[in-house]
C-alpha cells in the first residue's frame, strides 16, 4: 500500500507545564490531516496558531507530547532518520552557512544529502542562475543583504530531490519577481511528483499555488480542503470594489451602513469585504454609483484572506 | 560516513576561509610559547621537583593543553553561532544522527588539535631548542585526542544550553581564567599554597597538562600520571554523556 506522504493523526504538542504550577501551552491541539503525494500544500493560521511546531514536528526537530505523525510512512518519532532522508527543510529563520560563500552553501548543502561529484557543481551553477545569484557565488553569506539570505536558504532546497519538502514562511524577504519564480519552480517540482508543504500568513500565495489547505488556530484544525471547499464555508462573503473618477465625499458614510468586514478608500476606489444577502452588496453599488462617475465595478466571492479572517475570528469567537 | 565527511568537510570550510579562527586555533598558543615562554625562560632561574628544566621544555606541554583547551572553546562557539543564525536547527532535519553531527564536529576538533601539537611540538625543536622525545610521542597524541575531545564536549554543554550570546562568552572567559591559571599549565604545583595546590589537582587541564608534561619532557610520576589520566578519561566519557542530552533536548 502507498502510504501518503504525510499522515497527522492525533497530533498534540503542549510546551513546558510538566514542573510548573501553570498549565502548559497546547501549541498543538488534536491535529489530524493527510497530505497526498504530489501536492502542494498549505499550512495556514495566524500567528501563534501551531503551524511552525507542526512542520517542526513532521521535520523532525520537536517531539510530539501524544499523538503520531509520520512522513511517507516513517514515524517522525521513532524513525527520524527515515524521515530525514525524504525531506528537505526551509526553517522560518534565516538559515545559512553566513561563514561559506554562496557557492559553498549550496555544495555543503548537498554533500549533507549524499551528493557529490561534477553534478552538484552543476546543479549548483543552474541554481544560482535561477536564484539571481550570479554576482554573489563567491561572497560570504554574512556580507549579503537578509534578501539574500533568504534567497540563499530557499535555494538549497533545489539542490536535492528529496521526495517531501516543507518550507515554513519561505517567501519572507523576497522580492515580487523572485517570489513568482520560486513559485513557479514550486508548481514545476509539485509536477515531478514532490510534495511541498509550505506555511505561510501571506494568503495570496497559498491562494495561488496550494491544491489543499489546511487553516489552523489555537493549534486546532478549523477548515481544511481546497480553496473552492473553502469557499463554500463562508457563504455570502463579498469582495466589492468600485472605481470612479474622483470618491464621493460620503463613500464611507455610506458603506459604513452595511457593516463591512473590511474597507479601504483611496483617492480613485473603494473596495469593501462584506457578509450579506447578494440583493443587499448590489444595493450597495446601486448607492455608491449614484454618488458619481464610476469608471469601473468589480464584485468577487470571497478570497482567501476573507476566509481566513472569517474561520479564525469564529475560532476565537468560540 | 557520509555525515561525517559532509560534517568535517564544512567544518574545514569555515575555519580554514576565516583568519579570526586561524588566529584563535592555531597562532594564539605559539604566541604564548614563542613570546611568553621565551620571556620567562630568560628572565628567571627555573627548577621543578628539585629537577633543572629549561621553561620553554616545561611550558611546552602547557602550551600543547592551551591548544586544545582552545580550539574546543572556538568549535563551541561555532555550535553557538551556529545556533543563533538558524543553521543548526536546519542541520537537525539533515539526514544524519544527533550523535553523528556531534561526532563529526569532534573528529575535526581532534585533527585541528593534531595539526596543532605538531606544529608547536617542531617549533619548539627548531626555535626553542625543546628536545625531541620521540618515544612519548604514542602518549602525546592520545592525550591531545582525548583531551581536545573532552574539553570539547565540556564547552559543547554549555553551548547548547546557554541562549545568549554574552552570558556565553562570559562563561567562557571566566573558564579560560579559572581552568587555566588554577592549574600545572604555567607554573608547577609544588611550591603553593596547600589551598591552590588541593584546587589545581582537581582541575582536569592539570590531568591534561601533567600527561602532556610526562610525554613531551618525561617529567612527573607514573603512577599519578595514571590516576589522572583515568580521571581526564572518566571526565571525558562525563562531558559526552551531557553533550548528547543537551542535543537531543534541543527542541
Amino acid at each position: 500500500m502507498s502510504h501518503p506522504a504525510i499522515a497527522v493523526e492525533n497530533l498534540v504538542k503542549v510546551f513546558g507545564g510538566r514542573f510548573r504550577a501553570r498549565p502548559g501551552v497546547r501549541a498543538v491541539d488534536d491535529l489530524s490531516f493527510s497530505v497526498a503525494r504530489g501536492s502542494i500544500f498549505g499550512l495556514l493560521g495566524p500567528n501563534g496558531a501551531g503551524k511552525t511546531t507542526t512542520l517542526r514536528i513532521l521535520t523532525t526537530l520537536v517531539k510530539p507530547t501524544s499523538g503520531r505523525a509520520s512522513v511517507l510512512g516513517y514515524d517522525v518519532a521513532s524513525h527520524p532518520s527515515d524521515v530525514r532522508k525524504n525531506i528537505v527543510v526551509v526553517i522560518q529563520e534565516h538559515a545559512a552557512e553566513l561563514l561559506l560563500s554562496v557557492r559553498d552553501n549550496l555544495l555543503t548543502f548537498a554533500r549533507f544529502h549524499g551528493l557529490r561529484g561534477a553534478d552538484i557543481r552543476r546543479r549548483a551553477d543552474r541554481i544560482i542562475d535561477d536564484f539571481g545569484l550570479a554576482s554573489e557565488t563567491a561572497r560570504k553569506v554574512q556580507d549579503l543583504s537578509g534578501g539574500t539570505r533568504r534567497r540563499v536558504q530557499v535555494a538549497k532546497a533545489f539542490m536535492v530531490d528529496t521526495p517531501v519538502v516543507f518550507l515554513d514562511e519561505f517567501s519572507t524577504g523576497m522580492d515580487p519577481i523572485l517570489k513568482r519564480s520560486v513559485m513557479e519552480l514550486l508548481r514545476r517540482e509539485a509536477a515531478r511528483g514532490r510534495t511541498i508543504v509550505l506555511t505561510t500568513q501571506i494568503l495570496s500565495e497559498a491562494e495561488e499555488l496550494c491544491d489543499d489547505i489546511l487553516i489552523i488556530d489555537k493549534g486546532r484544525q478549523v477548515a481544511r480542503g481546497d480553496l473552492n471547499a473553502l469557499k463554500l464555508l463562508t457563504e455570502r462573503l463579498y469582495e466589492v470594489s468600485v472605481t470612479f473618477d474622483r470618491v464621493p465625499a460620503d463613500a464611507e458614510a455610506i458603506v459604513s451602513a452595511y457593516q463591512p468586514l473590511r474597507v479601504r478608500v483611496n483617492h480613485s476606489s473603494v473596495h469593501v469585504a462584506l457578509k450579506d444577502e447578494e440583493s443587499r452588496v448590489l444595493q450597495l453599488v446601486t448607492s455608491l454609483a449614484s454618488r458619481g462617475h464610476v469608471l469601473r465595478i468589480e464584485i468577487n466571492g470571497a478570497s482567501l484572506e476573507d476566509i481566513f479572517i472569517e474561520l479564525t475570528k469564529k475560532g476565537a469567537s468560540a | 560516513m557520509t555525515a561525517l565527511t559532509a560534517i568535517m568537510t564544512r567544518e574545514a570550510k569555515i575555519r580554514a576561509t576565516n583568519l579570526l579562527f586561524i588566529f584563535w586555533d592555531l597562532l594564539y598558543p605559539l604566541g604564548y610559547l614563542l613570546v611568553f615562554s621565551v620571556g620567562v625562560n630568560a628572565s628567571l632561574a627555573f627548577t621543578t621537583g628539585g629537577t633543572a628544566v629549561s621553561y620553554n621544555a616545561f611550558f611546552l606541554a602547557g602550551v600543547l593543553s592551551m591548544a586544545s583547551f582552545g580550539i574546543a572553546a572556538n568549535t563551541s562557539w561555532s555550535f553557538f553561532l551556529d545556533r543563533d543564525n538558524g543553521i543548526f536547527y536546519e542541520m537537525l532535519t539533515y539526514p544524519m544522527s544527533r550523535s553523528q553531527y556531534l561526532l563529526g564536529k569532534v573528529l575535526f576538533n581532534v585533527l585541528i588539535g593534531v595539526l596543532q601539537t605538531a606544529i608547536t611540538v617542531l617549533l619548539a625543536a627548531a626555535i626553542l631548542g625543546v628536545p625531541l622525545r620521540v618515544a612519548g610521542w604514542p602518549l602525546l597524541g592520545a592525550a591531545m585526542i582525548v583531551g581536545t575531545a573532552g574539553w570539547f564536549f565540556f564547552y559543547a554543554v554549555f553551548a547548547l544550553r546557554i541562549r545568549r550570546n554574552d552570558a556565553f562568552n562570559t562563561v567562557t572567559s571566566i573558564f579560560y581564567f579559572v581552568f587555566l591559571f588554577a592549574s600545572s599549565m604555567f607554573y608547577p604545583l609544588d611550591p603553593l599554597p596547600a589551598a591552590f595546590r588541593a584546587i589545581a589537582s582537581a582541575n582536569p587541564v592539570t590531568w591534561q597538562v601533567d600527561v602532556l608534561r610526562y610525554a613531551t619532557i618525561g617529567l612527573g610520576d607514573p603512577s599519578r600520571l595514571a590516576l589522572e589520566a583515568a580521571a581526564f578519561l572518566a571526565f571525558t566519557l562525563a562531558s559526552f554523556g551531557a553533550a548528547v542530552l543537551a542535543l537531543r533536548q534541543q527542541e
